[in-house]
């Protein structure tokens, strides 16, 4: 008969998990968490074992070795971060659980490096932390700003742990703030606090978009625009300035131009056919400091095509020989009298007239020439 | 100002009357004048050159004062000092303060400061600290005239001083050596901040005030607010 076979298998197997899940819901089934500072070291008792009990460690499912028992207890001396992970210790024979500990190694927290700042004045001002050197152990964070003897509420940062914002309520107060934070751990615990003024603290986010344009017709420009950082929330009343840098990628040292107003500046001096790279950045007009530099952008001035094989070699780097780089050949410039006469292109320097005068009157000989 | 023993700023109110009832800078010249726009610009590169001429006024005099006052990182309660003008104000009010109230306030505060600056001129020991805050007076003067000059050329009358502060005082005890510094300090710091408050203040009126070729009608209609 098959039927009473499967259900012995089946009366087995449940008598298998109901051991297994004995064994592994024993008294001490979850295990004992500790905390132990790395470098030193930890004797872990087999929980209430005796000390002449006989005893099995393991960690993390491997046997450790004998020689690190004293009696039931197991011995860890110098304590690395490999230490960290689940120890058990079985009764030596019969191999039932009686004890766990997830050990930890880590360090107690040392001061905590608090920063504070302004890109969004005046509506207020964040705050943010961190440690020095890591723990490798969970750290709890606490924050309080004081202004004067008010207490004022630092939200979470939804995105960022390490971060808080406090919003202004008064403006141009001559109390300062004080931010202070304590950090701890299941090992120590430290604390620092910074105090400042309200204005001191006051740090724009970069300029965004830095568009940099070659100049049609211009081979020494380059057209630069930006636009005040979306995080600065009223440029009407609270104006930035900025600062432009600028530099071509073959030379190390900068140009720079202070901008009182504006978001676009054109660079006159700019070395033809040289690739630039470009920076802005910006602070409030009267308080606070410089914002960090802008994403860089990269442009190349305006150089002219080469127009004919016959046409003389290009020569963007000597700008002061304009006659031979800018001088198209005399076919070309008849063409375009009929421009000159009415004004003439803005890089048409004077010298061109002198061989289209000479062309036309060439023209003009021959013409009345061949009339007579 | 009430009149309080013991209180510095009480003993300066006579002298502090004595500055209201002087002449204020006569109106600009209404006809063909450019309107409030380059006076406003002027009043607003005062407070920056004041600023800066505070800044190595303020670091003199409290070196002179002595620790703990010179100290970067000193951040003592505000007390005492309770009739300095103070600039700080709630941010929504001050966004909203008409361009009546917001010169009104900076010219109010500007007179108060340099009552009390004048004060502290005459008790400073040494004479070159004497000759700063003595130059430093006369910008302040300067930059007074300048608030009275937009204020004229809007139609706002020049703020009138308070009724009640008596010619006469009842000097106090003494007040303690301490306790004046603490109020120099203070008189330092809400002027400083004072100037701050004031680039933002006339920044705001800049923007509001319209180019100077639709100046004349806007001067027109501001007269009727």
């Amino acid at each position: 008969m098959a039927a009473p076979v499967p259900w012995a298998c089946c009366a087995v197997l449940a008598a298998a998990a109901a051991v297994v899940y004995a064994q592994r819901h024993s008294p001490q089934e979850t295990p004992h968490v500790q905390y132990e500072r790395l470098g030193s070291d930890v004797t872990l008792p087999c929980g209430t074992a005796n000390w002449d009990a006989a005893v099995t460690w393991r960690v993390n499912g491997t046997d450790l070795a004998s020689d690190l028992l004293n009696g039931s207890q197991l011995v860890l001396r110098g304590l690395e971060l490999g230490h960290s992970g689940l120890y058990a210790c079985f009764h030596r024979d019969s191999w039932h659980l009686r004890h766990q500990i997830l050990l930890h190694v880590g360090l107690p927290p040392r001061e905590p490096v608090l920063s504070c700042r302004s890109n969004t004045y005046p509506k207020g001002f964040y705050c943010s932390w961190h440690l020095p050197t890591p723990t490798y152990i969970p750290n709890t964070f606490n924050v309080t700003v004081l202004h004067g003897s008010k207490v004022m509420v630092c939200e979470k940062d939804p995105a960022l742990k390490n971060r808080c914002h406090i919003r202004y309520m008064h403006l141009f107060s001559t109390i300062k703030y004080k931010v202070s934070i304590s950090v701890s751990n299941a090992l120590g615990h430290n604390a620092t606090a910074i105090t400042f003024d309200e204005f001191t603290i006051v740090k724009p986010d970069p300029p965004e978009n830095v568009v940099a344009r070659p100049v049609p017709s211009n081979p020494r420009r380059l057209e630069v625009t930006w636009q005040t950082p979306s995080t600065w929330p009223d440029p009407e009343s609270f104006p930035l300035k900025f600062f432009l840098r600028y530099r071509p990628l073959i030379l190390d040292q900068w140009q720079h131009v202070e901008l009182s107003d504006g978001t676009a500046h054109t660079i006159t001096d700019a070395y033809a056919g040289k690739e630039y790279i470009i920076q802005v950045a910006a602070k409030d007009n009267e308080i606070g400091t410089w914002s960090d530099w802008s994403v860089a952008a990269h442009a190349t001035p305006w150089t002219e095509e080469p127009r004919h094989l016959t046409t003389e070699a290009q020569a963007p780097e000597t700008t002061t020989s304009t006659t031979s780089s800018l001088a198209p050949p005399p076919t070309t410039k008849i063409c375009d009298s009929g421009e000159l006469g009415s004004g003439g292109r803005p890089s048409a320097p004077h010298f061109f007239s002198v061989p289209v005068a000479l062309a036309l009157a060439a023209a003009a000989a021959t013409a009345s020439s061949l009339l007579i | 100002m009430d009149l309080r023993a013991g209180d510095s700023w009480g003993l300066l109110a006579c002298l502090c009357t004595v500055l209201w009832h002087l002449p204020a800078v006569p109106a600009l010249n209404r006809t063909g004048d450019p309107g409030p726009g380059p006076s406003i610009q002027k009043t607003y590169d005062l407070t920056r050159y004041l600023e800066h001429q505070l800044r190595s006024l303020a670091g003199t005099y409290l070196n002179y004062l002595g620790p703990p006052f010179n100290e970067p990182d000193f951040n003592p309660p505000r007390l005492g000092a309770e009739t300095l003008p103070r600039a700080t104000v709630n941010l929504d009010v001050w966004r909203s303060l008409n361009d009546k109230l917001r010169l009104t306030q900076n010219y109010e505060a500007y007179s108060h400061l340099l009552c009390y600056l004048r004060g502290l001129n005459r008790q400073a020991a040494t004479a070159e600290l004497r000759r700063s805050l003595a130059h430093f007076c006369t910008s302040l003067q300067g930059l007074l005239g300048s608030i009275a000059g937009v204020m004229a050329a809007l139609g706002y009358p020049l703020p009138h001083p308070l009724p009640g502060t008596e010619p006469t005082w009842a000097p106090g005890p003494a007040h303690s050596d301490f306790l004046q510094k603490m109020d120099d300090f203070w008189l330092l710091k809400e002027l400083q901040t004072w100037l701050w408050r004031s680039a933002k203040d006339f920044n705001r009126l800049k923007k509001k005030i319209q180019p100077p070729a639709a100046a004349v009608t806007l001067h027109l209609e501001a007269r009727g607010f």
